[in-house]
């Protein structure tokens, strides 16, 4: 069968999705499926300069990074490489939070920073023409299983059910909350987290956005042998297009009632549960995890 | 004549000019920034954690490690566990093993007529991956070191693990890249020593002999390491001549009119950083024995950065030891880093060499945020009368390919040089 | 048929509520309410299996008809403001027109706790109440016109201050109506909880 042919283009970025994508255990297997034409680390027929100057027979253009007008690419325009690849693609994959949404290089000193047809939730309708063949592959950095199984999908020619945000719903459906480690102590109500132990929920004190961030990182494990929530980093929301909030590590609250609640569950549905949960005490989530 | 140098985390655009068929000057031009610097300001400090590792893909934790030390610097006092301490240095450690196995196999094999090895760099990077994200839940762009500790517990099952991924990398460096046993290390002083050895390291530093190459790529042999840790000492080596006393203070950047690479100079002289100025600082006997010969070319600059991996895969082992799973990970700080007016400063041993951070906060929020990374050290341009690192060794050379190999042999990372 | 029998239940809260605030809780029994509404003691049973469960139930009567009022004050696109002073108004109304609700939260579920013990842990018997009251804080917190802070030291000061005053009608120390007090009681928790 022959080779899909790729190209990898980092626009703004800090180049993590190209690394996270290197962690594919199966690089080789793909790579008897796929050839970049271009790709940032691993070698290709074609340099930058060819492939700036001259129309390359490809067939899917991955951007990663953020785009602006005036970032410059190799002594061009990143746009007009965009622009020049788009029209001989079939699609096209924003990989990453920052082709996506414009993610953590939003705040940069260039003008009108943003992802291919996203400035956070807003669509920013520069590249309208683009918008159907487009699939998003939100996350900071992206998960390469869900790129690599996305990139197969397209080669494949299955038809994706996409989101709002053009994001594959067979791994976003999901909040970053299901198969959390933790999720006991949040369906519970458990709220005396701390940080350095195996035990309690971020979401109550420490910024977790896991019940209402998308992706599949507690589905699909990262390294594939954890996750964030597991080893007791907050969720950061680092696949939603309003990566990076201010305050991090800290659970906005008002009255001490967190402000932003598990996705599709109305405050009142919440707060009616949290109020019978908080009133039992359950022993063994109030303990250490391996006392005797 | 100019060129494209590409694949290195971004571009970079080094002008030529020749004299008598030799490079008689060249200018390094990094063509893009993000404002990294600019984007913190004005944040909570401890936002600092999670935009600092987007500095740069490939070496990011370190710098997550910089940005949390430099917030703990900003205190008088604060209690940060020995289990804490000794984690942070074991993920630290893990992605400068991972970043040496890509840079050899990825950047270095191509100039010596032989492809890409991609299975070869991704294993062992794969399984290093593997062994920060127990500690730190994902790779790359965790954010688990924070001000107090780091935030996942460890369990004795965590340790088995990660040392079976240890053991896997150990095994995989003694069949591919230096066939001996890394318990044997101790054995090998001088060059005459690898003369048996055999594997990927091996051949390519006789490719380099057998090109009649082991002294390109020379500079200034002046080395300089800031970052102090287990294994590293803080020093800086001029013509072998070794002296600790370093301040960090005198650290200083210049702009640059053409690049967005700013260059960094102490006590206004140009040194080079990275794993030959540790093994320099460190007085290792087999990479002195290499300086010896042929001084700081790219024979032992290689030889230096792949030597470090085995050496790193030992320390590992007895830091993951000497592990005390009874103390605590965190350490809540009795003040709160926002309510701190003050300044932090820090240093670490990233991939590439030292890198520097400096925060300043005041009313609760980061007032100003300095990055100074190994790559503006080695790679940035300087002027006629004073060339920076890689321009020095760049110049007299009679091609541009060899140029470009010279260049690459101090790692470019463009991302985190114009950060 | 299930419609009926929660009529009927409603009715027996109803006469309980009565019984409770003139005779006492401990000196009402079963009998009695049948006897007040005509009912056997044996079908009284087919409703409500003893009087702790009785109680219980009451409780959460009280705590859904508050609920239901404070929710609809809470849709209203109306300023925290106007909300606080609608939620007093709402409660003084309340210990106006059927005292012995009022009565029942202050004299009974708060100071017979070993009845409520069980059933009733927590908050979970006046959840729909709380609920509420919670809302009506994080949204006046959200539009920037309340406070942030502990989500207690706020409903303490709520309730305490409309409990005291109803406290003091009923200890008939109060010169006027409560409901002349609705303007001052709702400005000054406003004023208190502003921010």
């Amino acid at each position: 069968m022959k080779k899909t042919r790729v190209l990898w283009l980092t626009l703004m970025s800090c180049n993590g999705n190209t690394h996270s994508f290197l962690n594919y255990p199966y690089i080789e297997q793909f790579l008897n499926d796929f050839e970049f034409i271009y790709h940032p680390i691993i070698d290709s027929d074609y340099t930058l300069e060819e492939i700036i100057s001259q129309d390359i027979a490809c067939d899917i253009l991955l951007i990663e990074g953020s785009v602006a007008d005036d970032f410059i690419k190799a002594g061009v325009p990143g746009i007009d490489i965009i622009k020049r690849y788009a029209k001989i693609v079939e699609k096209i994959v924003t990989v990453g939070t920052c082709a996506t949404f414009g993610g953590i290089f939003r705040e940069s000193n260039y003008k009108d920073v943003s992802g291919l047809h996203f400035q956070e939730e807003r669509r920013t309708d520069k590249y309208n023409d683009l918008f159907e063949k487009t699939v998003s592959i939100s996350g900071c950095p992206v998960h390469p299983e869900v790129l690599v199984s996305t990139l197969y999908a397209i080669k494949k020619g299955l038809s994706l059910k996409l989101d709002a945000y053009l994001r594959p719903k067979e791994y976003f459906s999901y909040t970053i909350h299901n198969g959390c480690t933790r999720n006991e102590y949040f369906e519970y109500k458990v709220d005396n987290h701390h940080f350095g132990e195996l035990e309690g929920c971020m979401f109550y004190d420490h910024g977790c956005r896991g019940p209402f961030t998308h992706g599949s990182c507690n589905k699909i494990l990262w390294n594939e042998v954890n996750s964030k929530t597991r080893a007791g980093l907050p969720c950061m929301g680092c696949t939603e297009p309003s990566f990076p909030k201010r305050n991090i590590f800290e659970t906005k609250k008002n009255m001490g009632i967190p402000e932003f609640l598990p996705v599709g569950v109305s405050k009142r549905t919440y707060l009616t549960l949290a109020g019978i949960t908080k009133a039992f005490t359950i022993d063994r989530l109030e303990k250490k995890l391996f006392d005797d | 004549m100019i060129k494209l140098i590409e694949k290195i985390e971004g571009e970079a655009k080094l002008n030529f000019s020749f004299k008598d068929n030799k490079i008689d000057d060249v200018s390094v031009d990094f063509m893009s920034t993000r404002h990294v610097e600019d984007i913190l300001k004005g944040k909570t400090p401890l936002d600092a954690l999670v935009i600092n590792p987007r500095v740069c893909g490939i070496c990011g934790h370190a710098h997550l490690i910089a940005t949390v030390r430099a917030l703990e610097a900003c205190y008088e006092d604060i209690q940060i566990s020995n289990k804490a301490k000794i984690i942070r240095e074991l993920t630290l450690t893990f992605e400068l093993i991972q970043n040496h196995f890509k840079w050899f196999y990825l950047t270095i094999f191509p100039f010596f007529g032989v492809k890409q090895e991609i299975a070869k760099a991704l294993y062992p990077t794969q399984l290093m991956g593997k062994a920060i994200a127990v500690f730190g839940g994902q790779y790359p762009h965790t954010s688990y070191a924070i001000v107090g500790g780091v935030v996942c517990e460890v369990t004795n099952m965590d340790i088995i693990k990660v040392q079976r991924y240890i053991d896997e990398t150990t095994d995989f460096f003694e069949k591919n890249v230096l066939s001996i046993q890394n318990s044997d290390l101790k054995t090998l002083n001088t060059l005459n020593d690898l003369s048996h050895v055999k594997g990927d390291l091996r051949d390519i530093l006789k490719k380099i002999e057998q090109n009649d190459w082991q002294n390109l790529g020379k500079s200034y042999d002046r080395f300089i390491a800031f970052g102090e840790s287990s294994y590293f000492k803080k020093g800086k080596s001029i013509k072998t001549r070794v002296t600790q006393n370093l301040a960090i203070d005198d650290v200083k950047e210049t702009d640059s009119t053409t690049s967005f690479a700013k260059s960094v100079h102490y006590h206004d002289q140009y040194y080079e950083v990275g794993p030959l100025a540790r093994a320099m600082i460190g007085k290792n006997p087999l990479i002195k024995d290499a300086h010896r010969r042929y001084g700081d070319s790219i024979f032992t600059r290689i030889l230096a950065r792949v030597y470090e991996i085995p050496q790193l895969l030992e320390h590992t082992k007895i830091l993951i030891e000497s592990l005390d799973l009874s103390e605590p990970s965190y350490i809540k700080p009795e003040v709160d880093i926002s309510q701190l007016n003050a300044v932090g400063i820090s240093a670490v041993e990233a991939a590439r060499g030292t890198l520097i951070h400096k925060v300043e906060i005041e009313d609760l929020k980061i007032k100003s945020y300095e990055i100074i990374t190994p790559t503006q050290w080695n790679l940035c341009g300087g002027h006629e009368q004073n060339l920076g690192v890689s321009q020095k060794a760049m110049i007299g050379l009679d091609n541009v390919k060899l140029a470009e190999m010279v260049f690459k042999t101090f790692d470019v990372c463009s991302v985190c040089t114009t950060h | 048929m299930n419609d009926k029998k929660e009529q009927k239940k409603e009715q027996i809260i109803v006469a309980s509520l009565h019984l409770f605030a003139t005779k006492g809780f401990y000196n009402t029994t079963i009998p009695d309410i049948a006897l007040s509404l005509k009912m056997s003691v044996g079908n009284m049973y087919n409703y409500f299996k003893s009087k702790d469960l009785l109680a219980k139930e009451i409780i959460k009567f009280v705590s859904s008809y508050f609920g239901r009022k404070i929710k609809a004050i809470n849709e209203e696109n109306i300023s925290t403001k106007e909300k606080t002073r609608k939620i007093v108004e709402v409660y003084f109304q309340t210990a106006l027109l059927k005292p012995e609700m009022i009565d029942y939260f202050l004299r009974i579920y708060l100071s017979t706790r070993e009845v409520f013990k069980e059933g009733c842990e927590g908050m979970i018997c006046v959840n729909d109440f709380v609920t509420e009251i919670m809302i009506y804080f994080e949204e006046g917190v959200k539009c920037g016109d309340l406070r942030d802070q502990d989500f207690f030291s706020a409903f303490g000061l709520f309730m305490g201050y409309m409990g005291g005053m109803v406290f003091l009608k009923g200890e008939n120390v109060l010169p006027k109506e409560l409901d002349q007090y609705i303007d001052d009681v709702s400005s000054n928790i406003y004023k208190a909880l502003s921010a």
